[in-house]
């Protein structure tokens, strides 16, 4: 009896063994590292001086705002709304190539399929896997300007650095900046920077940015809403090498039997409460514009944004509650207010100070 | 060993299997050929609309369509029957008779079953090849980063795929044999492993259980995709062999518990 209970023991032991590792090895990747003590002014000055000019790696994103979720089956090639949805819930993963302020790549890695963002020089490749189609754009000549440390992003490669210069942005004497224990960001040790607004009308409780201890480098970007435990927005370098990219990587040429589209050279949005970007002189009357200033802003999408079409897809009616006016998308981090004559209001604020924004105007 | 496998691959069922799996990229491919549409991007399985373009993909839309269901589907039937097998037709005490010992009886059960794994891989990949170059033209090949590759490297990232999807299927055999030294009836173990395996993927689809995601055996199956990336992306791969390695050592572990401490009778 006593033989056969022996026998039993390793059906016991082995997947608590295979447990216990596997949580040692997750606690291990969040554990503090001693770094020398530093001032949030210190930290902010070591990303401002920060000169990484290649890199390669790979980014996490994922949003948790408080949405339903849907089911994700098997491969999706979503279109329209939906491709915004995704977006807003679920979490994504993508690889970045940068070397040098006119070469980049950025792979968003899809299930089964992959987007592609390719800009050498002056010309940006949009590719989509998924029906097989690209787009080329030509990117406006750069005005010769002082080198600065952060060259202009290339629209649409989402980085830790380039969210973090948003909300860097923003401090000032609304916010509360202070330094934590140093943490340890896809193997490289950081500082934690934690911004903290002072403002009650806003939903973001604290933005957290790791910045790289050696480098300078905005790791990890998570922004907490309040009353929300886990992170509402997280984007994180999961894998980073400060090495120059293999140059192959940045020339594209559409595949063949690609459906190729020429576009309109790109335009650079502005994002509510994120005013790092200056806004651009050519301002045309569908550009959003921004009222308030700081954590509390407002974005305002004049009407004939939206169309009724758009407003109606079951989607959104499914995700917005009706409200006096129109529709509202609420989640815990940001809230949209669209209203029946096409206006739109975003921010990330409460529903009640978009609704005063829109009786203002 | 040796006498295993040509066991394996002398039965009637073992052949069936792996004829009903070659046939798939087979119907695929004149499906699409016979089609008098062309079939549009986005629709159907991913990659079906590249095949009329190019030959080789043919094999890969197989191994995506057949990995969800088909490929467990034999797994299951092959891992289900090795011990439970043996104790219906009445033949397991007489390998236990001879002087090999339990645990190499349920390492060289084991060693089989993988073997078939591979080779119901190479099966569906090998006639998917086949199919697509004789139905449609062949050249080079376009990966999912928008990227275009020779034909001879895309053969070898067919096969890099063809050994994901196998190493994929390992866990399963492994539970396929752990629950095949609890009963005497064959076709329980392997409706049992084929159920799990679907419950397995039914779990990882529905975000309420997102917690569990990274546990469940069935979770990389589709991502042999990142191997179409360029650069390749080997994360998946990496990931993908931890999981199936500690499924293998836990099943295995259950496995020798029930195999040792059973009473043999039949």
């Amino acid at each position: 009896m006593t033989r056969a209970w022996l026998r039993w023991l390793p059906a016991a032991l082995v997947p608590a063994a295979l447990a216990a590792a596997a949580l040692a090895g997750s606690y291990q990747a969040g554990a503090a590292t001693s770094l020398p003590h530093k001032t949030a002014e210190e930290v902010i000055a070591m990303i401002g001086r920060a000169d990484v000019r290649a890199l390669s790696g790979t980014v996490q994103q994922s949003s948790d705002l408080g949405l339903p979720q849907l089911p994700s089956v098997g491969p999706t090639a979503t279109q329209g709304p939906a491709s915004v949805m995704e977006l807003l819930s679920g979490s994504h993963t993508a690889r970045v190539y940068i070397d040098g302020p006119a070469k980049a790549r950025f792979q968003v890695m899809d299930m089964l399929a992959e987007r592609d963002l390719v800009r050498n020089g002056n010309d940006l490749w949009l590719y989509n896997s998924a029906d097989n189609s690209a787009a080329h754009m030509t990117m406006p000549a750069e005005p010769a300007r002082a080198a600065a440390p952060h060259a202009t992003p290339t629209p649409g490669v989402t980085t830790p650095d380039v969210v973090a210069q948003h909300f860097l942005a923003a401090v000032g004497p609304t916010t509360d900046v202070t330094v934590g224990d140093g943490t340890s960001v896809a193997g490289r040790t950081a500082y934690p920077l934690v911004i903290k607004p002072r403002s009650t009308g806003t939903l973001v409780d604290s933005v957290t940015i790791a910045v790289d201890s050696a480098s300078g480098l905005p790791l990890s970007v998570d922004v907490r809403a309040r009353g929300q435990a886990a992170a509402a927005f997280s984007l994180a370098f999961t894998d980073l090498s400060l090495s120059a990219p293999d140059a192959a990587l940045f020339s594209f040429t559409p595949p063949r039997g690609a459906a190729v589209e020429e576009k309109a050279s790109p335009q650079l949005r502005t994002l509510p409460g994120k005013t790092g970007q200056a806004p651009q002189a050519k301002a045309t009357a569908s550009r959003p514009t921004i009222t308030g200033t700081g954590w509390d802003a407002v974005m305002v999408l004049p009407a004939g944004t939206m169309t009724a079409d758009v407003r109606s897809a079951p989607m959104l009616t499914q995700l917005t509650q009706a409200v006096p006016g129109g529709r509202a998308l609420t989640t815990s981090l940001v809230t949209v207010l669209m209203l029946d004559d096409g206006r739109v209001f975003a921010g990330m604020v409460p529903l009640e100070r978009l609704q005063a924004a829109a009786a203002a105007k | 060993m040796a006498s295993e496998l040509s066991v394996l691959f002398r039965r009637l069922r073992t052949w069936a299997m792996l004829l009903a799996l070659a046939a798939i990229p087979v119907l695929i491919a004149a499906a699409v050929k016979l089609s008098s549409h062309p079939v549009a991007p986005g629709r159907g399985p991913p990659f079906l609309d590249r095949i009329t373009q190019n030959g080789l993909f043919v094999g890969v839309t197989a191994m995506i369509v057949s990995v969800p269901l088909f490929l467990p589907l034999t797994i299951g039937v092959v891992a289900g029957d090795t011990i439970a097998g043996e104790a219906n037709l009445g033949t397991l005490r007489y390998l236990l008779v001879a002087p090999a010992g339990r645990v190499r009886l349920l390492l060289i059960k084991y060693g089989a079953a993988a073997a078939f794994c591979l080779a119901a891989t190479l099966t569906v990949a090998a006639a998917g090849a086949l199919a697509g170059v004789a139905l449609f033209p062949v050249g080079p090949v376009t990966l999912l980063s928008g990227d275009t590759i020779g034909v001879g490297e895309s053969v070898v990232r067919s096969l890099l795929i063809a050994a994901y999807i196998a190493v994929s299927l390992l866990g399963l055999s492994a539970i396929g044999l752990a629950i095949s030294t609890f009963t005497d009836v064959p076709v329980g173990a392997m409706a049992a492993t084929i159920v799990l395996s679907v419950v397995s993927q039914v779990a990882d689809n529905l975000p309420q259980l997102e917690w569990l995601h990274p546990w469940l055996f069935s979770h990389y199956w589709l991502g042999f995709a990142d191997l179409l990336r360029q650069p390749i992306s080997w994360t998946s791969f990496g990931d993908n062999a931890l999981l199936q390695a500690a499924y293998i050592v836990a099943a295995g572990a259950l496995a020798y518990g029930k195999f040792t401490s059973k009473d043999v009778l039949s």
